[in-house]
């Protein structure tokens, strides 16, 4: 078993470039996420790994190898399709066994293997059903069971939890990250959740219009996106327009000054602070960052309570803060929202 | 060379065979019989291997040809109205049927006689409308009628055989059309205050026209080449197009003019074809 | 239950008898005891059957037609499939163009494509002194074009329906493009295959108007053998006949509806 590395993979279509110079290095052992909106190219840069795609121009590998001109079937890497593929005419046990009698394994030794893997994915009673006759979640764990039956070198899963219910996806998601973490298979898996990405990945990778925007951990593409895509897509993020004064300093439209840690170029920029970062409050007992706004509504959610608000020069700000706190302060007094320099970040 | 290019001449290589044998034994025949019925007929050498329009002239010229011609496209005519004002209500019927076991059941039944073949239905006709047949049978017996009615022989009698030959393909055709059109704009309708049958009128069947129209087409051109219907069920005084064509190449041997009225059917038939399925292909759903 | 509804329920019933009265009744004819048919019938036999038998026509055209239909069947789905295969799961160049070419002989009139068939073997024949017409070979051929649209539409469709995930599925469990066909293609299509089967078989085994010109003395298939004889007789030897040509069919139906869900395919 090895990592899988992508060195500016291209794929296009015609005039359209559906993967545009995509480089992505995954360690061995790893989970990775490809992240983003439909269209943006996750699944054709999975299908490229997989071999279903042919890049127009890049390379594909394997550890070491260069698996780029290798067909499909010669590969060895276990795929979850979208609604699983499982094949109507066999059983589950046949389904499984399917990729070992392709590569010609001994009959005990099939039948032991097949044994095992419907352990591991707690279907073992279930070995003479019909794919027709299982749930969701089980077809999954068939899915699953069949792709690693072959011990292959990647596993590759294409947006395996979409199909499924709210709450079965949280649970399969868990058993997956679980099944993977025991395997310690190299491991990519497209989705368009990022809750989901979020939640069991190791690195994530958030692709836009067929590039790759980041590849890091959660707490990177939250805490310290690169772009203002990254910013707005991970999470909520509030703009405010403006520019990079000097170092360190950032002035709004309306000419406010506010401070922020971290460097970026001079020019036109946004501001970017995470609703739970804001503090809205009287404008007289504002610190740090301040700027002063109008509110326009508030949603109470149970736990949290957000706020739409408007600054002078025309930001849209929202605030997200515990409902445990105080309310908003009487009607007429000058409010103003706060935040700390440290918890600002500037994007293009 | 690439795995793309690899699939591509592999897909040909499958496709090959299928297609040579048509256009081999389809496409090449029937160019054989456009050039045939441009040529002219001697009895010595059966053809004169000159190029002359002078056979179709002949069938609209002469007024024997020229009222076959006609009749076959009167009684076409005929048969389609017919088909489509029996068979809509039915597939409507049929398409809103709430009980999937009826609905398999009536199309069954409608599609079985299809399958059993002209030959044989046409058989069936002439047992029942024979003088001797089931329908002057039961006529006679309730005291209709005193004398047995010549049914058979007439073009009524081809009407009444070639809408039940084409009536199935009609029911079938409007049936999937009229699924297209989803309930829940009758159910709309009838919010508003129609009734059932007003509802039918003034919502679905404006829509469905573009399928009666397309049904209507195939009907027509089903009607207009049908062989075993006018000849056991018209007999020798019914004339259509369909035993013409078969009487001129085969007995008469007069290839050029066969091949003539052959190209005339097949002309019809390609551009009903064409109307029809640009028809069906711009669904409004 | 409104009179209204009454009378529309009616109305659909009374069409549903029309369409398939016709059959019953020459069903019930071919049991009649009297020479010449004639209602109501003096008494009942199936006297009528072995005699159809009997005569040479009948029983060499129903030989024909049978042979006919299976070999035709076989050839249109031999051809057929792969065709079928190429263009949907690979790629052919001119697509749409090649579709349409395939289901050609759906779209020309029987009797045009009988005449044109038929003046082709001739110029066949004078050409290379082999002759198709009144032939066996003859009849195979233009039965296999009848099926190639049948087969094309019905593996189509089941192979649009099943998609191509699972055997993108096969591939990456290491499997070649052989071994995908015969592993996940073929059975995943297998309803749509019998759907195929079925319909050429009753497609050429009903076949008339193309037929009608390539057959000759000795080599007849059944339906121009009952319409021959029709052209002078109507007894009830024909209805015997005509009701074995119902019964085979009704029987290739009923054996192919546990395979295919029949009432669905339309």
């Amino acid at each position: 078993m090895a990592g899988v590395e992508l060195r500016s993979i291209r794929k296009t279509y015609g005039d359209l470039a559906a993967v545009d110079d995509v480089s992505l290095d995954i360690r061995d052992g790893e989970l990775v996420a490809l992240l983003g909106p439909s269209g943006c190219g996750k699944t054709t840069t999975l299908r490229a790994i997989a071999g279903f795609v042919q890049p127009t121009s890049g390379t594909v590998h394997f550890g070491e190898r260069d698996v780029t001109a290798l067909p499909v079937h010669k590969r060895n890497v276990g795929m979850v399709f979208q609604g699983y593929a499982l094949f109507p005419h066999l059983n589950v046990s046949d389904n499984v066994r399917f990729g070992l009698r392709v590569r010609g394994w001994g009959k005990s030794r099939v039948a032991e293997r097949v044994q095992r893997m419907l352990q591991w994915v707690q279907l073992e009673k279930l070995a003479h059903r019909r794919p027709r006759e299982l749930s969701g979640g089980q077809q999954q764990r068939v899915a699953l069971a069949r792709a690693m039956a072959i011990e292959p070198d990647v596993l590759l899963l294409d947006e395996p939890f979409s199909a499924l219910d709210a709450k079965l996806r949280q649970q399969m998601r868990t058993e997956i990250r679980q099944l993977q973490r025991e395997a310690g298979i190299t491991s990519v898996f497209v989705t368009h959740d990022q809750e989901e990405a979020m939640a069991i990945a190791d690195r994530i990778g958030v692709m836009s219009h067929g590039k790759l925007e980041q590849l890091g951990s959660a707490q990177d593409l939250y805490q310290r996106p690169v772009s203002r895509f990254v910013a707005g897509f991970i999470g909520k993020c509030n703009f405010i327009e403006g520019r990079v004064a000097q170092a360190r300093e950032f002035e709004s439209r309306d000419g406010t000054r506010l401070a922020f840690t971290g460097s970026h170029a001079a020019g036109n920029a946004a501001l970017c602070v995470r609703p739970e970062h804001l503090v809205l409050g009287p404008a007289s007992e504002a610190r740090g960052n301040r700027i002063p706004v109008t509110l326009k509504s508030a949603t109470y959610l149970g736990p949290a309570t957000e706020y739409e608000l408007v600054t002078a020069a025309g930001d849209q700000l929202l605030v997200s803060a515990s409902s445990a706190g105080g309310g908003v302060p009487r009607e007429g007094t000058p409010l103003a929202v706060s935040w700390r320099p440290e918890d600002g970040f500037v994007v293009a | 060379m690439g795995p793309e290019k690899g699939a591509r001449l592999r897909g040909l290589a499958l496709v090959l065979p299928a297609l040579l044998l048509v256009a081999a034994f389809l496409l090449a025949p029937l160019a054989l019989v456009v050039r045939y019925s441009l040529d002219v007929y001697d009895p010595a050498s059966l053809m004169k291997g000159v190029f002359s329009a002078e056979n179709y002239v002949k069938l609209v010229s002469d007024p024997f040809y020229l009222r076959v011609l006609v009749f076959t496209g009167e009684i076409a005519a005929l048969s389609t109205a017919i088909c489509l004002v029996l068979g809509y209500p039915v597939a409507y019927f049929i398409s809103r049927s709430t009980s999937e076991k009826l609905r398999s059941f009536l199309i069954i039944i409608t599609v079985l006689p299809l399958l059993m073949g002209n030959a044989v239905r046409a058989a069936a006709w002439m047992v029942i409308m024979g003088t001797k047949g089931l329908a002057n049978a039961m006529m006679l017996g309730a005291g209709v009628i005193d004398e047995p009615l010549k049914i058979l022989y007439t073009p009524t009698a081809v009407v009444i055989g070639l809408v039940s030959v084409l009536l199935p393909f009609t029911i079938i055709t409007l049936q999937s059309v009229l699924d297209a059109i989803p309930g829940s704009l009758e159910e709309a309708g009838r919010s508003l205050g129609f009734s059932p049958l007003h509802t039918m009128f003034s919502v679905v069947m404006p829509l469905s026209v573009p399928g009666m129209l397309a049904a209507g087409a195939i009907c027509f051109c089903l009607a207009m080449n049908a062989y075993a219907t006018p000849v056991l069920i018209g007999g020798p005084s019914v004339h259509m197009m369909g035993p013409l064509v078969y009487q001129q190449i085969s007995k008469v041997t007069n290839w050029p003019f066969g091949s003539a009225l052959a190209c005339v059917l097949m002309a019809v038939t390609l551009t009903m074809t064409v109307i029809s399925t640009t028809i069906l292909s711009r669904r409004y759903f | 239950m409104t009179f209204g509804r009454a009378v529309y329920l009616f109305f659909v019933a009374l069409i549903m008898v029309f369409l398939v009265a016709p059959l019953g009744v020459i069903m019930w004819a071919s049991f009649f005891a009297d020479k010449i048919l004639a209602f109501p019938p003096s008494g009942y036999t199936v006297a009528y059957y072995a005699r159809a038998w009997q005569l040479a026509d009948f029983s060499q055209g129903f030989m024909t037609s049978i042979q006919v239909a299976v070999c035709a069947t076989v050839g249109s789905l031999l051809v057929g499939i792969p065709a079928a295969l190429a263009i949907e799961r690979l790629s052919v160049p001119a697509r749409a163009a090649v579709r349409e070419v395939l289901l050609a002989p759906m779209y020309v009139p029987a009797i045009v494509a009988g005449a044109a068939v038929y003046l082709y073997y001739i110029q066949f024949e004078i050409k290379t002194e082999f002759q198709l017409t009144a032939t066996f070979l003859g009849l195979l051929i233009a039965h296999t074009l009848v099926g190639i649209p049948w087969t094309m539409r019905l593996v189509s469709a089941s192979l649009v329906s099943n998609g191509g995930v699972a055997e993108e599925a096969a591939q990456s469990l290491g499997a070649n493009a052989l071994q995908t066909f015969f592993l996940v293609t073929l059975p995943v299509i297998r309803s749509g295959i019998i759907a195929a089967a079925l319909f050429s078989f009753i497609a050429s085994f009903t076949e008339l108007e193309l037929s009608l010109f390539l057959v000759g003395p000795g080599k007849t298939t059944l339906p121009i053998a009952i319409i021959n004889y029709l052209e002078w007789n109507l007894d009830s030897t024909i209805a015997a006949v005509a009701t074995v040509q119902i019964v085979i069919i009704g029987a290739a139906l009923l054996v192919s509806d546990r395979f295919v869900n029949l009432g669905r395919d339309f």
